[in-house]
């Protein structure tokens, strides 16, 4: 029995031995997830840890280190070493919005390397339908003639759809009330009630459905499915328009090689009927980038986020 | 008679095998992970959320509906056992739930939990089933004014009650609210008292809080009794039939308990965004206000078990009612349950009521017999807990250490909230000693947020209306709030003052 067991670890240290030499990857990886078990963020990751998984052949550990609005987990992963086996799962906010307005411990330009986009979110601005407003003319019009009086919130305070918004009512010099919020559902609760007259958020199927709000304008690149007839805040003229994406990172410096092997990995992966069970099932839009083609979109967005914030004081 | 048929059909999509199945792991899954604390029903939900893809709904969505109703039973028993709430909910529990375990009585306290979790969530699910639209409707009356009031209140009659002194009360509740305002401004987004800690930023979290000032209070106090102590079983259960059930006359006892905190409690639920800790501490702060005999609450008093527990299920079920009449989600059991159904193509609101019931009333059969298998289930897992317990304490508590470390790990993977577990510990420890009350302390911390957010969004909203008076004073609910709490207030000086003439009156009697 115990001469078995040391064959077969004898054998299972050479043959990891061989595969070290081989090529990437030969061991287990670590997925950081910079937020707390159950959200959409960590259900996917573990979705794409687990598919990963058996594409690569090796073991997937998902970790959660949530904290400090993601900044701690990536920072985590900014730190670790650039060989392949910490990588982490990002989303806009730690990336291409809060480092402009609040102090960061990595720099998103220069810390990490993108790894492939999967998953885009929606991000409508929506009123009641009860008439008041028709299309965001309406809503400006509104806005200026009683300064102040529009309230409005979006799900995440200071997140991409809220500045993008704060940034439209800037360049048209209107002052509008922004109530910070806790989440889209208790958002929803407020619009519908009268509380705010509009709010920018992701989670508004059953209502619109119902027929209860209306979609005015999309705050993220190109229309809103559910609602081909209203315009994106770009086609509209405005500043700013951030893409709301899922995706992974991993520290700076990481090899060609193991880029092209996730490039591969992702693709099988967001092509897979699993993946689009899944996305149905969390109303997200399957939305494949390869890395280079997702860093160009970061940094597209990293800088039209820079420079907004320096036009319209946005970090005020 | 079409009506009758859909529900019906309804039924009938629940009562399959499957379904039924379903259900029974879902109790038995929640009540055993509930147990453990940190690990939250939702928290075992999301992880199993890749795994049920292949799931028919009609088995997805009775099982999660047990794991939700099972679980909020499971953590009571730890609460009550060993001091440690498995979720947060529980946690308003231990407060005379360990005190009459200490008494022998831990069978008794758990089986009253039982059945003021099962009363809790069939009265809810009956609210549910037959004012979903009504009750949603007055809901949605209540904005931010609305809570602030509702939140004010509750800390401002606790403050009165707390039994000790009045000013000791008053120190633990500000101190709670001192921790709760940690992290970054809800209106401005910059840090506050984090003291330069990013794990600060998101404020100081629930769950290592509640078990380091709990159960690591707890371990510490028992280490400063003589070893000898030690070796003793952690709870003794009393062979006295009296002490190992419920019996019909103490049923009826807590009766008024049950049905007003069960309002409470599904009122709390059809308002999206407080959760089932809150209804609670609520509960059970409104219970010793009304009680004839507040100083008996702390000591082992059932109405202290009753309250909290039948308010906390009866969240999860009202958690529903704002879901089925417009679709919004009240908490994540809801959110999950939404995901289920809108991958069915049916969306809840008041449309699917008309045009397609069957699923709605699916699910309302599965509530219902969940419910039925949580009373039934109960019973053995209270029997496997007594065993568990009845090992020396100089076992379990190593344990407990153990366990309440790894569960603040496991929330995040924060050796951070490691530390604040310990942390807490020794302040829960030291303000024991100092006869400080603990709960006026845990009301504070989780109702300060609340409060802080909602005053001020209230005072934004009343920067954006011309008239804000006019504003408020014509909101029907705020009004109505206003009233019903100027007499509660004077109600409760009225007894103050009593109690204090009475106290007077005794002094001078002895004394002469």
């Amino acid at each position: 029995m115990i001469k078995h067991l040391v064959k077969g670890a004898l054998a299972l240290a050479l043959t990891a031995g061989l595969a070290h030499a081989d090529e990437y990857p030969s061991e287990s990886i670590t997925l950081i997830v910079p937020y707390s078990p159950g959200g959409n963020g960590d259900i996917t990751s573990r979705f794409i840890a687990d598919k990963a998984s058996d594409i690569m052949g090796v073991n997937f550990v998902v970790e959660n280190r949530a904290g400090g609005g993601a900044f701690i987990g990536i920072n985590s992963c900014a730190n670790a070493d650039p060989d392949g086996y910490t990588i982490c799962f990002i989303s806009t906010s730690p990336i291409t919005v809060r480092p402009h307005v609040i102090e960061a411990p990595y720099d998103p330009m220069t810390d990490l390397t993108y790894l492939g986009q999967f998953m885009l979110s929606k991000q409508p601005v929506i009123v009641r339908d009860d008439g008041k407003f028709n299309s965001i003319d309406d809503v400006i019009a509104f806005a200026k003639e009683n300064p102040g009086q529009l309230r409005w919130s979006a799900a995440v305070p200071r997140g991409g759809p809220h500045l993008a918004t704060e940034a439209m009512f800037r360049a048209e010099d209107a002052v509008t009330t922004f109530l910070p919020s806790k989440g889209g559902a208790v958002e929803l609760a407020n619009l519908l009630s009268g509380t705010i007259d509009l709010a920018v958020i992701s989670d508004y199927g059953p209502a619109l459905d119902n027929g209860e709000i209306k979609i005015l304008a999309e705050t993220s690149p190109g229309r809103n499915p559910q609602a081909p007839d209203a315009p994106t805040l770009s086609e509209l003229g405005y500043p700013l328009e951030l893409a709301s994406f899922f995706a992974l990172a991993a520290p700076a410096g990481l090899s060609e090689e193991v880029i092209a092997t996730w490039d591969d990995t992702m693709k099988q992966i967001t092509d897979s009927e699993e993946f689009k069970t899944l996305m149905d099932r969390i109303k997200g839009q399957g939305a494949y980038l390869n890395s280079a083609d997702f860093t160009a979109r970061v940094r597209a967005d990293f800088e039209a986020m820079g420079e907004a914030t320096q036009t319209y004081g946005l970090a005020n | 008679m079409e009506t009758m048929d859909s529900i019906l059909a309804g039924v009938a999509l629940a009562l399959t095998w499957q379904s039924i199945l379903a259900v029974l792991a879902g109790i038995v899954a929640g009540q055993l992970l509930g147990a453990i604390p940190g690990l939250t029903a939702t928290m075992t939900v999301a992880l199993l959320i890749p795994y049920t893809y292949y799931l028919d709904p009609w088995v997805g969505i009775p099982m999660l509906v047990g794991m939700f109703k099972g679980s909020l039973f499971g953590s009571s028993v730890t609460a009550i056992l060993v001091k440690t709430p498995g979720t947060p909910a529980a946690a308003a529990t231990v407060l005379d739930g360990y005190p009459m375990a200490q008494q022998g009585k831990g069978e008794k306290a758990c089986k009253m939990a039982l059945y003021s979790s099962v009363f809790g969530d069939s009265f809810s699910d009956i609210v549910l089933i037959f004012g979903a639209s009504f009750l949603a409707a007055i809901a949605l009356k209540f904005g931010p004014a609305e809570y602030t009031l509702l939140v004010a209140f509750s800390l401002l009659t606790m403050g009165f009650v707390s039994g000790a002194k009045i000013w000791k009360g008053l120190f633990a509740m500000l101190l709670g609210m001192l921790l709760g305002i940690v992290g970054l401004d809800p209106v401005t987004a910059s840090p506050r008292l984090t003291l330069g800690f990013l794990e600060l930023e998101e404020g100081i979290g629930l769950i290592p809080m509640l078990i380091g000032f709990l159960a690591v209070a707890e371990v510490m106090r028992q280490m400063e009794l003589p070893r000898k102590h030690l070796a003793t079983s952690t709870v003794s259960f009393s062979d006295d039939p009296a002490d190992r059930r419920v019996s019909w006359l103490e049923f009826k006892g807590v009766l008024p308990t049950l049905l007003k905190s069960s309002s409470l409690g599904t009122a709390v639920g059809a308002l999206p965004g407080i959760s089932a800790t809150v209804a609670a501490f609520l509960a059970y702060n409104e219970a010793k206000r009304s009680s004839k005999n507040p100083e008996k609450y702390g000591k082992g008093e059932l109405n202290g078990i009753a309250a909290p527990e039948s308010a906390n299920n009866a969240v999860s079920g009202a958690n529903l009612i704002p879901l089925m009449a417009f679709g919004i989600p009240g908490d994540i059991a809801a959110a999950l349950i939404l995901s289920a159904l809108l991958i069915q193509g049916i969306t809840p609101g008041p449309v699917v009521f008309r045009d397609n019931p069957e699923p709605i009333y699916a699910i309302f059969t599965a509530l219902l017999l969940a419910n039925f298998f949580n009373l039934i289930l109960g019973h053995g897992l209270i029997k496997m807990a007594r065993r568990v317990v009845t090992v020396p304490k100089r076992i379990l508590f190593p344990v407990v250490l153990v366990i309440a470390a790894a569960s603040a790990y496991a929330m995040r993977g924060s050796i951070f909230d490691v530390q604040l577990v310990f942390l807490f510990g020794l302040l829960g420890w030291g303000l024991t000693k100092l006869a400080f009350p603990t709960v006026p302390l845990l009301i504070g911390f989780i109702l300060m947020p609340i409060l802080e957010s909602n005053l001020r969004v209230s005072m934004l909203i009343a920067g954006s209306v011309p008239n804000p008076f006019a504003y408020f004073l014509g909101r029907p609910a705020f009004v109505t709030l206003l009233v019903v709490m100027f007499l509660l207030l004077v109600l409760v000086m009225r007894r103050i003052l009593r109690d204090r003439e009475a106290a007077r009156a005794a002094g001078l009697r002895s004394g002469g």
